[in-house]
């Protein structure tokens, strides 16, 4: 039963190979298995504070080209800093032994890579030796903060005072957020702590040196940028003729609005008379007893 | 023989009918396995048919397909800055859902529907009760063998509407929109992964609609009347009940899946 | 190919129905019907239309099921076996279908070695001339190659034939061989029919209703209505045995034991012409 049906099984059969090819081409071409067939390599030990969102096997650039991937990351017990090993292909044998080993974010939502920086040294890091000099991942919080409050700046220009401030809620403000006012950067916030007696959030604000004429009746209030933006404090400023000084206390603020609140209001914004008692009912019941009317100021002390 | 069509009622209980009726006839089929082993050829045969000559349709299709949603990614991701992630996005959609869901849907349309007008032609001209008068069991040697052939085509035509799709992406987003070449493949090779995306995604989803797909046509062939009119009615049903059964079931495979 | 000679019950009778009842969507096809069907005669199954011949053939062949009765095939009852016994039963049967029912995907060729393929292992050069072998005691060595569709419905028939004596059966069933067939391919068909009969002892049995094409090529008659053997006997003779049936069918009466009305309800009613009208 051969001859009238070879053109099927020959079809067929190229039909199946095809198949196949284009499997193993999914396979090996567009997965991570790709990265892992790589030539002759040598390992490269680093230590990091931080090592962020790195992953194994994420590439290792050396001005952006891509000269292997990480090995493997481990902490050893005990110790306080991440033991990171690339391997790197023999081809790039020539690292001065005091270049610099970075771990970078591609792009503002990309992968983190390791980037190694050439040093000036003449001797070259061998198979199995340290690159000593490393800077740890940078913080996605630490990046905003820089970004948006101009902290750092800040910091190099005239240096700061601080403040502090105390809101029933913070929402998820964070240090190194950035304090603007008229909507413009002036400063960062240093720190966020919660008072153990008093039961709420104790904001301290770094304000550039430059901005010493600010109200001591101002209020400050966090507010969120767009609806899925970061959180920041704006300092609203009052009337009085006496300036904020370092080390004092902002009585205005205003805490941070939660979405569900936000909705919660939407909602039952037609039946004003039973405002307050349909707000609470829709809040999560553990929210309660935290959470006081956001809208009205919450004058502390 | 469970090859009567099934009598309606009304529509609910119709549907029922149907889903219970292709269950029964899914072990009927499965059960036919055995008896289909010496009709080897039968089921490369079909291979061919319901394989092969869907190669074509699933290449064009799958090429536009990366083509296309390179092209709306790229200007979606250029809002943010992230073009360089277009390839990625695109591996990873085209991977997870709209390969095996889009080559399913085409294959219902062209291999499903040829084979319940095949057999649901067979029927009518008696084709089918002269093998059961040549002792050949209809079930082992029309409805089996196509049946292993949809489930072995639909993997295979999957990874190449895949292939097709990255490369789709490649050709619009680095020769046609600039982007550059290594970040294109660097940025999909690190998040793609083989389990999770290729074995899960692409393999497992497809095995499963082919075999649903398959099923559909072979029992629809099987059950219609065997008129003009019932062939006719019997292929339109085939293409609504696989597409119907294809994305109900990719949700349920993604839930579990993921 | 067929099963070694096994020694029948009843030397003379291949197939033998007692009782046989089936009723279909309600309405009695058969009735307690009796039948012996001679063994190695040209047997004709005739009757109305609708009285169910087709569902006796498929009742010989256990493709359909009856609700009660026997029905011994070669000393076998066939609605008791089991799927491989019914299916070793029918590599000894032939079965010519009204419309050839030829496979379409393949060539004349392989419709006629379809069977051989299927049951045995022959080797391919014996399949072959196996193949010409019954392609040219129908005449149609030539047509080895072409495809099903490009036959005439008589070639398509005796394709067919070929296809249903290559295992050498014991029993062949025609279901309305003659209908749709030009006067020479009837007559090439009433030939065949015959000529395998008396060369290969075939026992035949076809179901018609061309009286004077029966009348040539059979040896026995049954008439069948109303689920039951209303006549029998020698074709030349069974019409003249005087009974209403045999008047009506053989005489060409419109009306007669077989009514020319389907059954129905009041025709005055059912125009609206209620009580008054009678």
């Amino acid at each position: 039963m051969s001859q009238p049906r070879n053109s099927y099984a020959v079809g067929t059969g190229l039909f199946i190979v095809l198949g196949f090819a284009a499997l193993v081409y999914l396979a090996t071409q567009t997965t991570s298995v790709a990265n892992t067939h790589q030539g002759a390599s040598y390992i490269v030990d680093t230590h990091f504070a931080n090592i962020g969102q790195l992953k194994e096997r994420a590439p290792v650039k050396i001005a952006g080209v891509r000269v292997g991937q990480v090995q493997s990351i481990t902490l050893a017990p005990g110790a306080e800093v991440a033991d990171v090993k690339l391997a790197i292909d023999k081809n790039y044998d020539k690292i001065p032994l005091d270049s610099v080993a970075t771990i970078f974010t591609s792009g503002l939502l990309g992968d983190q890579y390791v980037g190694i920086v050439y040093g000036t040294s003449k001797k070259t890091v061998a198979e199995g030796g340290t690159l000593a000099l490393t800077k740890p991942a940078e913080q996605l919080e630490d990046m905003l903060g820089k970004f948006f409050g101009a902290g750092g700046m800040a910091d190099n220009l005239g240096g700061t005072y601080t403040v502090t401030a105390t809101f029933s809620n913070v929402g998820t403000l964070s240090a190194g957020a950035a304090v603007k006012m008229a909507g413009v950067p002036i400063g960062s916030v240093q720190s966020v702590v919660a008072d153990p007696v008093k039961l709420d959030a104790k904001v301290t604000l770094a304000i550039d040196n430059r901005y010493n004429q600010i109200p001591d009746d101002s209020s400050a209030a966090v507010f969120t940028s767009g609806l899925i933006g970061s959180q920041f404090v704006a300092i609203q400023p009052g009337g009085s003729p006496d300036a904020l000084k370092n080390g004092d206390e902002m009585v205005l603020t205003q805490s941070a609005m939660q979405l569900e609140d936000l909705i919660g209001k939407f909602l039952v914004n037609g039946s004003s008379s039973t405002d307050k008692k349909d707000a609470g009912n829709g809040k999560p019941g553990d929210k309660s007893s935290d959470t006081p009317s956001p809208t009205t100021p919450a004058g502390k002390q | 023989m469970s090859t009567r069509p099934v009598p309606t009622r009304n529509a609910l209980t119709g549907a029922l009918a149907q889903v219970g009726g292709c269950g029964l006839f899914l072990l009927t089929l499965l059960a036919a396995i055995p008896r289909s082993f010496r009709y080897v050829r039968e089921t490369l045969r079909q291979l061919w048919f319901v394989g092969a000559m869907s190669l074509t349709i699933i290449m064009v299709c799958g090429l536009f397909v990366g083509m296309v949603l390179m092209l709306q990614l790229y200007h979606v991701l250029s809002i943010f800055g992230g073009t360089s992630a277009s390839g990625m996005v695109v591996a990873l959609s085209v991977y997870r859902e709209l390969g095996p869901v889009v080559t399913a849907l085409l294959f219902a349309g062209r291999a499903g529907t040829s084979i319940t007008a095949e057999i649901g032609l067979m029927r009518a001209t008696d084709q089918i009760d002269a093998m059961e008068m040549m002792a050949v069991d209809p079930i082992a040697y029309v409805g089996t063998p196509r049946f292993l052939a949809g489930l072995i085509a639909m993997p295979l035509l999957c990874c190449v509407f895949c292939a097709m799709s990255v490369l789709g992406g490649h050709l619009v987003g680095v020769t046609w929109l600039g982007i550059d070449n290594g970040t294109f493949w660097s940025n999909m090779t690190a998040v793609v992964d083989l389990r999770t995306d290729i074995v899960n995604g692409v393999l497992l989803k497809s095995l499963a609609f082919g075999a649903v797909v398959t099923l559909i046509a072979v029992y629809q062939g099987f059950t219609t009347p065997p008129t003009s009119e019932g062939v006719a009615y019997a292929t339109t049903r085939t293409v609504v009940a696989s597409s119907i059964a294809i994305l109900a079931l990719d949700f349920v495979l993604t839930a579990f899946l993921m | 190919m067929t099963d070694p000679v096994r020694n029948p019950p009843d030397d003379s009778t291949l197939v033998r129905v007692r009782g046989l009842t089936t009723v279909l969507n309600g309405k009695t096809i058969f009735d307690k019907l009796d039948l012996d069907i001679p063994r190695g005669k040209v047997t004709a199954i005739m009757g109305p239309s609708g009285t169910g011949k087709t569902t006796l053939l498929k009742h010989i062949t256990g493709q359909m099921t009856p609700d009660a009765g026997q029905i011994l095939v070669d000393g076998q009852d066939v609605p008791k076996l089991s799927r491989e016994a019914l299916y070793k039963l029918r590599e000894g049967i032939g079965y010519l279908f009204q419309n050839s029912a030829l496979l379409t995907d393949f060539s004349v060729f392989e419709n006629v070695a379809f069977p051989l393929r299927q049951h045995t292992q022959l080797p391919e050069v014996l399949i072959r001339n196996v193949v010409l072998l019954k392609l040219q005691a129908v005449g149609l060595r030539g047509a080895a190659q072409l495809m099903p569709n490009e036959l005439s419905g008589g070639m398509a028939r005796r394709v067919a034939l070929a296809r249903a004596i290559v295992f050498d059966p014991m029993l062949i069933l025609y279901d309305e061989p003659f209908v749709g067939l030009d006067p020479v391919a009837l007559n090439q068909v009433l030939k065949l029919i015959r000529t395998l009969n008396e060369t290969l002892g075939i026992t035949s049995v076809l179901v018609a209703h061309e009286i004077e094409a029966v009348k040539r090529v059979a040896d026995h008659v049954f008439l069948i209505a109303n689920g039951k053997v209303v006549a029998q006997g020698d074709p030349k003779t069974i019409a003249n045995d005087g009974s209403a049936w045999t008047r009506q069918f053989f005489g060409g009466d419109e009306d007669g034991p077989v009514p020319f009305q389907y059954p129905a309800g009041d025709y005055a009613q059912a125009l609206g012409f209620s009580g008054a009208a009678k």
